[in-house]
């Protein structure tokens, strides 16, 4: 398949988009597309990845995983559920140690961006 | 939550899952042609290698519908390259688009742009194919130039097991030639042959606990109780010269004589000794470093019976004849030049080839190398453009790291929740909270490690020292694992040693797979149903990955006064081996001792006292 859009398989354009595009963009949505195309998103994405391994975390939500698809049956459980379950509880035990490290990174990140 | 179905089945051995009526569909109308013009959008991110779906390198992918760009899930519908949005369970703008009644049906397959994941947006779960998979790994395999395989290794051509009994005229060479060994009182004969104990000739607990082990080693046992180094016909020990082998020989008869009463290994000691002659002394030494050395020993005797290995007597003939060639040329200096260049290739393959015949000769040399050792496979990996060098080392044991279980989140953290013996699932107990365990320091041991800006490695592909990231995984998987912890450490730094006595749990069974090399790389690029290197699965399968727990050298008291001691499981009984005094002991205990040292031989060399063998 090339990403050449042809006309029959093309959606149609939803409503939403027209409105949206005329709005300017929130200050988020600044911020994120900073943090792609500088591509420091990439490495945070990275650096968090890391800790996240060397801490346990990564460990610990797979044997949530693996506990919960044990207890519904493998056929039964699909990648949703498993995001749904695990979601509250993985945010929960992030280290702080973790997040105060990123937090620090995205800070700097957004005084050298501002300036 | 929809109810799938989704049943595995196995293609080469390898579990394969059946697609979604919907992947089915979407197969039979676009066969693959979709997924290899995909391999055009794939940008594979070094270091780790992370597959990702773009059209153009830079591009922000956006949802179609809310044009919010940071939605955690975005999905690009393989029919008509839509993005859309998925975040159950808020909006799902990706299932609202495989539902919508206004494009017509085939609009359910999407493919997740971070993670180059396939997805069914209808049955909202993730799918699998085999034509993807081989896609996004000829990506990764043409993206970063993997280095050439070494020639160092071998297909081994694999000899299935057998089982055997002897037939008549055997058994009547048996009862022929053998004579029958007197049991001594009768409370003694209950006990498993080879149980005796060994008197310490001066603080020597640390030879006779390796020495305990290696007595029920059962390949390294079948080996010397069959004769096979038989120590009167031996042709290395001409007068004064020592053999090792010859000097375990007589310690095995004497060990498996029938005989308890304690026995005096001094013969033994005094060829060692002559050995290593820097460990001669009455001082306690390191029971590790024993048994690196004895092995050695036993290597040692058989490289210096065989002449210069002709490995090198061709190599070293075929450099001097090419010297003489490059010394005929008589030609231009851009013409020798290009002779030289094509004898340093010749000189390039020549060494391969040698190192090829020598790690051959590593596991085929002698027996201590046939019994412990395994080959280690190394992989660097730069952080800039991804380029992985890979090298492959012997190695006749695995020493790992005791490091202190990462305390970070306020909740304790368990590591390593597949312990093989018979424990529930982890999570749900809490007592595993902050354990160390034998299969935690093999993941820390086979964790992609990240080389310090100090020891920055030389990239092949970027011709220049770079940060990188080692990662090591084990290749060949010896007929006995030795496990040592590193418990004693010495930093020159400080000019100190220090003991760790932090204690290690480990199982009864161990498998190993998780750490071969065949699962640590498809485990790097997201296990994908396609095999990587078509040689890792030359044969390793399950069966010799399954170990069993034999031995326990454990330390007990500081660095430099302690004692050594050994705990045998034979029969399944557990008996512990302190110099002279050998005693049946419970398994709690020993599950409670502080390992040192810890012996597992491969599951069909370990038989169970329930099994109708003919050596228990």
């Amino acid at each position: 398949m090339s990403y050449k859009r042809s006309s029959i398989n093309r959606p149609p354009t939803p409503d939403a988009d027209k409105d949206r595009e005329n709005q300017d963009p929130t200050l988020q949505e600044i911020i994120n597309i900073k943090l792609i195309e500088s591509g420091e998103k990439e490495r945070l994405k990275e650096l968090l990845r890391e800790r996240l391994i060397e801490c346990g975390w990564r460990d610990e939500m797979k044997a949530l995983c693996r506990a919960y698809t044990r207890k519904k049956g493998r056929n039964n459980v699909t990648v949703d559920d498993l995001v749904h379950v695990i979601t509250p509880k993985g945010r929960a035990s992030v280290p702080d140690s973790v997040k105060a490290e990123l937090l620090q990174r995205i800070r700097s990140f957004l005084a050298s961006a501002a300036s | 939550m929809s109810s799938k179905i989704n049943h595995h089945h196995k293609i080469n051995g390898q579990i394969f899952p059946q697609p979604c009526p919907h992947l089915a569909d979407f197969r039979t109308r676009n066969d693959s042609k979709p997924f290899r013009a995909l391999q055009a959008c794939l940008r594979i991110k070094p270091p780790g290698g992370r597959a990702a779906i773009r059209r153009d390198p830079y591009e922000v992918p956006r949802c179609g519908a809310c044009g919010d760009a940071s939605k955690p899930r975005l999905y690009a519908c393989m029919t008509c390259a839509c993005i859309c949005c998925h975040a159950p369970p808020h909006s799902s703008h990706a299932a609202a688009h495989a539902a919508s009644r206004c494009i017509p049906p085939g609009h359910e397959i999407a493919v997740d742009v971070d993670r180059a994941e396939l997805f069914c947006c209808a049955c909202r779960d993730q799918v699998y194919d085999r034509d993807f998979d081989a896609a996004v790994v000829l990506a990764h395999t043409t993206s970063s130039i993997q280095s050439s395989k070494p020639e160092n290794l071998r297909k081994r051509r694999r000899i299935d097991y057998r089982p055997w009994s002897p037939d008549l005229r055997e058994r009547a060479l048996m009862v022929n030639n053998a004579s029958p060994i007197d049991s001594m009182n009768g409370s003694n004969s209950n006990l498993p042959m080879g149980l005796r104990g060994l008197n310490n000739l001066g603080n020597t607990c640390f030879m006779n606990s390796v020495l305990q082990a290696l007595f029920h080693t059962p390949p390294l046992r079948n080996y010397f109780l069959s004769d096979r180094h038989n120590r009167y016909y031996c042709q290395s020990k001409n007068g004064v010269r020592l053999c090792l082998a010859c000097d375990m020989d007589a310690m095995f008869s004497a060990v498996f004589s029938g005989d308890r009463t304690p026995y005096s290994p001094a013969k033994f000691l005094y060829s060692w000794w002559q050995h290593a002659s820097n460990l001669a002394s009455y001082e306690q030494q390191d029971a590790h470093e024993f048994f690196i050395s004895m092995l050695d020993g036993i290597h040692e005797k058989v490289e210096k019976d065989q002449s210069k290995p002709r490995s090198q007597g061709l190599m070293m003939s075929s450099a001097s004849l090419l010297v003489l060639y490059y010394d005929k040329v008589d030609t231009s200096p851009r013409e020798r030049t290009r002779v030289a260049l094509v004898l340093v290739e010749i000189l390039e393959f020549l060494s391969n080839l040698m190192k090829f015949l020598l790690i051959r000769c590593n596991g085929e040399c002698c027996i201590a190398h046939r019994v412990f050792s395994g080959i280690l496979r190394s992989d660097v990996m730069c952080m800039a453009c991804g380029f992985t060098s890979t090298t492959y080392d012997p190695c006749v044991d695995f020493s790992l790291d005791l490091e202190p279980n990462q305390v970070g989140s306020a909740k304790t953290v368990p590591k390593s929740n597949h312990s093989c013996n018979g424990e529930a699932d982890s999570m749900s107990s809490s007592q595993n909270c902050g354990i160390s365990t034998l299969m935690g320091c093999l993941d820390r041991f086979t964790r992609p490690e990240r080389l310090g800006s100090d020891q920055k490695f030389f990239c092949q592909q970027c011709q220049v020292r770079q940060e990188s990231l080692k990662q090591m995984s084990i290749r060949k998987l010896p007929l006995v694992s030795c496990f040592h912890i590193k418990r004693f450490e010495h930093s020159s730094v400080r000019k100190m040693s220090r003991k760790v006595d932090r204690y290690l749990q480990f199982p009864l069974s161990l498998n190993m797979t998780p750490y071969l090399s065949s699962s640590i790389l498809r485990g790097r690029f997201g296990n994908r149903c396609f095999p990587y290197d078509g040689d890792e699965s030359d044969g390793l399968s399950e069966l010799s990955s399954e170990f069993e727990l034999f031995a326990v050298v454990t330390h007990t008291g500081k660095l430099d006064a302690g004692h050594y001691v050994t705990y045998l499981r034979l029969s399944n009984q557990w008996y512990k081996c302190d110099d002279a005094w050998i005693t049946q002991v419970n398994e709690n205990i020993v599950r409670a001792a502080q390992g040192y040292m810890m012996f597992y031989v491969q599951k069909m060399f370990y038989y169970k006292a329930s099994e109708k063998q003919v050596v228990s």
